[in-house]
């Protein structure tokens, strides 16, 4: 182990590019609980984003877990990489009839 | 278009009124003097608007008026040239 020094760490390639999403309404979920949605318009690598036209979907405030279809308009923003969860195309998102309901038996698999 | 840098897109509206949309519900609008590496924000003239958790949740707005430093670890986005969120 003799004097292996270290220089640049070998550069790691993101797993997904941004800029295939680039121009296109992506929806954003931050770590809280906001949802913001809107059109890419830049992005770093510490993926903060720059959204355009964006609208963050309200929340119950009874249940601030629970989100509305209710929107108000932000209009151009700039999201905090940190504080991101997921981004996602709205294109090739659908809503699905919820998997979850009816479950009236105990132990449900 | 090529891409806008969400760093440059901070820097270019510093001088003008932002809005900043924190973590839990907590939002204040500040006029933007400054911001380091962390995104640790100089406001001016700043408003608060935070839920009241002692009065069920509502918005209850502070004004600031000084100058203030906001720690950009509950920062989760930021919009540039805004007043804010429109009065009901």
């Amino acid at each position: 182990m003799s004097g292996n020094r270290r220089g640049a760490p070998p550069k790691r390639d993101s797993i997904f590019e941004l800029s295939k999403l680039m121009d296109t309404m992506v929806r954003v979920k931050c770590l809280g609980g906001r949802e913001l949605r809107g059109v890419l318009r830049g992005y770093d690598d510490l993926v903060n984003v720059v959204l355009e036209d964006c609208d963050e979907f309200l929340r119950d405030p009874m249940d601030m877990q629970i989100v509305t279809d209710e929107t108000r308009k932000l209009g151009k923003v700039v999201i905090r990489g940190t504080q991101v969860s997921l981004i996602s195309p709205e294109d090739g998102t659908e809503e699905i009839a919820n998997p979850f309901l009816g479950a009236d038996d105990d132990g449900e698999d | 278009a090529t891409k806008l840098l969400p760093l440059e897109v901070i820097d270019k509206s510093i001088g003008t009124r932002v809005w900043i949309l924190m973590r839990g519900r907590t939002e204040i609008v500040g006029t933007l003097r400054g911001f380091d590496d962390f995104v640790n924000l100089v406001l001016d003239d700043a408003v608060e608007y935070a839920p009241d958790m002692r009065n069920g949740g509502q918005m209850v707005v502070t004004k600031l008026n000084s100058e203030i430093l906001l720690n950009g670890n509950q920062i989760a986005a930021i919009i540039p040239d805004s007043n804010g969120p429109p009065d009901s």
